[in-house]
């Protein structure tokens, strides 16, 4: 009895985690797609509607903004922060003086909070006190800034702020994939007489695919679930320019009593990064499984 | 990667270094100084960098406000609250994924892993709605449960990578001295792993302190922490510039401080383990 006992502990003592997770996890997003196929308002119905909710959704003039912004904005936070990471992360590689000091400076950023972020390029890019205002001030009286007020440039102040959270963050990613490389092959190419940005090029980016891989599921997915920043940066305005996915389904639920509806965005934004993850955590397995 | 470098190149590139340094700090920057200064020098024209008279009034104002303080308190406790209550759930089950493994260990890992990148949006109508009918909307302990299940799978997963560095012989030999495992846990391996533990505890903190979806979404009022404060003080218009900054780097400082310290752990923690 005691034996079966001491086999049976281990698993016992994983399963309250296991089943929380399982539980707050797996089980709330199926209830929430559950009431995407109701006629849930204000309050949860169990009147099934099927896929009504995904159609009005989908007609939706906000939720085609809040997409068309989520594209943008991904688009460019990717590209910009992967980019600027490796940028950074060649940079320190150099063998730059009191790297040790630099480091966490670049990486102050993402420690933190996306509201506090928000706020503080709220004042930097607004034209009354921010950037503008100090050009002026210092002479430059042509100088003209007022994206975040403006309708049509507005997502690209999220973009900015976003940027200047995660780039160092990235950095530290393709750092680390730069100081896994084998100097044995470097040393080789160095040999065969391939300069600096070649080496770069041809060998070392080439062998940091899984670093690149790896960047891009974790800045996909931030772009995806990003909700706290856009609400300190621009709280979804000027109008609703700056809509994102999160904040359309906060919005359209608890100003606009449309539960259905919010849960149906929701249950559309966990498929998007459920195709990002999936084939990732599938990856990740079946190398784990070849070592 | 080592290379030799050339001595002009690698001043050249020590001073872009650090000037993409400076300009990447200088938001952070800019706010501290500002919280240092008169509301009238705070948007002074042009603005003053440093030259300025050095104040702590606005630090005074902000906290003789008494909901300042509530803020704080709230974050405090919930932060920490969440941290401690996460790791009593969490070092069992990375005991037993890192000593006593089965064949599905790593599997159900990275499973419980990957469910922290999901959206926290997908679960807001269950757990919005199971606050309503328990009560616990706009209080201290409803918001820490739901932070310590989000950072649960983070929590379960840097203590199993930690947990795995330690020789699971020095814990087969408590058993086989008779230890039960309460005190296998409590005194042989919580003890070895005391850096490990504070690694995740250091970084679950930051997590927790910098919530903002569940904090805005689940408190108003009374269980508000800062970073709710923060975002309430949504009008730029300069009337209070200097008193937000002052109040803005009260919220940061702890991050500021912690954040040098963990760096490491929060690069770990964000990638999931993908920059070892």
């Amino acid at each position: 009895m005691k034996d079966r006992l001491q086999n049976w502990l281990p698993r016992l003592v994983v399963a309250p985690s296991f089943l929380l997770v399982l539980l707050f996890v797996y089980g709330f997003i199926l209830y929430t797609a559950y009431l995407s196929m109701t006629n849930s308002r204000m309050l949860p119905s169990s009147e099934w509607v099927g896929f009504a909710n995904y159609t009005k959704l989908f007609k939706l003039r906000s939720w085609d903004t809040a997409l068309k912004n989520l594209a943008i904005f991904g688009i460019l936070y990717i590209v910009i922060c992967s980019a600027l990471g490796l940028f950074l992360a060649i940079l320190l590689d150099q063998k730059i003086r009191a790297e040790g000091v630099i480091r966490p400076i670049y990486l102050y950023p993402m420690a933190l909070s996306f509201i506090v972020t928000g706020t503080a390029w709220k004042w930097f890019l607004d034209p009354g006190i921010g950037i503008e205002n100090t050009m002026h001030a210092w002479g430059w009286e042509s100088f003209h800034f007022d994206w975040i007020k403006n309708r049509s440039f507005a997502i690209y102040t999220v973009v900015m702020a976003a940027v200047w959270q995660s780039s160092g963050f990235v950095m530290a990613m393709f750092l680390a994939g730069l100081r896994g490389v084998d100097n044995e092959i470097i040393k080789a190419a160095q040999i065969d007489g391939a300069s600096g940005f070649r080496i770069y090029r041809r060998i070392i980016i080439p062998l940091m695919r899984p670093v690149f891989l790896s960047a891009f599921v974790v800045l996909a997915h931030l772009a995806i679930k990003a909700y706290d920043l856009v609400i300190a940066l621009t709280g979804g305005g000027p109008g609703r320019a700056t809509e994102l996915p999160a904040t359309f389904m906060y919005s359209y639920t608890f100003t606009r009593n449309q539960m259905g509806i919010g849960a149906s965005s929701a249950i559309i934004m966990l498929i998007m990064i459920f195709s990002i993850i999936i084939p990732y955590v599938y990856s990740e397995t079946k190398n784990g499984e070849n070592r | 990667m080592a290379r030799a470098v050339t001595t002009q190149r690698k001043i050249i590139n020590t001073a872009a270094a650090w000037a993409v340094g400076l300009l990447i700090f200088f938001p952070i920057l800019w706010t501290v100084l500002t919280s240092f200064k008169t509301e009238a020098t705070a948007i002074a024209d042009p603005p003053v960098f440093l030259f300025f008279d050095w104040t702590f009034e606005n630090y005074k104002v902000v906290t003789e406000r008494s909901d300042y303080a509530r803020f704080l308190w709230n974050s405090i406790f919930i932060a920490g609250g969440s941290t401690l209550l996460g790791i009593l759930v969490a070092v069992p089950a990375a005991w037993s994924m890192a000593f006593v493994p089965s064949r599905r260990t790593k599997d159900i890992l990275l499973w419980m892993l990957s469910t922290k990148m999901l959206p926290a949006v997908g679960v807001l109508y269950p757990i919005y709605l199971l606050f309503i009918k328990m009560g616990l909307l706009d209080s201290r302990l409803g918001l820490t449960l739901v932070l310590m299940l989000i950072n649960l799978p983070i929590i379960i997963w840097m203590l199993y990578t930690y947990f795995r560095e330690i020789p699971g012989e020095i814990l087969e030999a408590a058993r086989m001295d008779g230890a039960t495992l309460r005190s296998e846990i409590l005194f042989v391996l919580i003890p070895l792993a005391v850096p490990g533990i504070a690694s995740t505890l250091l970084l679950n903190f930051i997590l927790a302190w910098n919530e903002a979806f569940w904090t805005l979404n689940l408190t108003a009022a009374k269980a508000a922490p800062l970073t709710a404060f923060i975002a309430s003080y949504s009008s730029p218009e300069g009337l209070f510039y200097a008193k937000l900054s002052a109040a803005s780097t009260m919220a940061i400082a702890p991050i500021l401080i912690l954040g040098w310290f963990s760096q490491k752990q929060l690069v770990r923690g964000l990638t999931f383990g993908a920059v070892k």
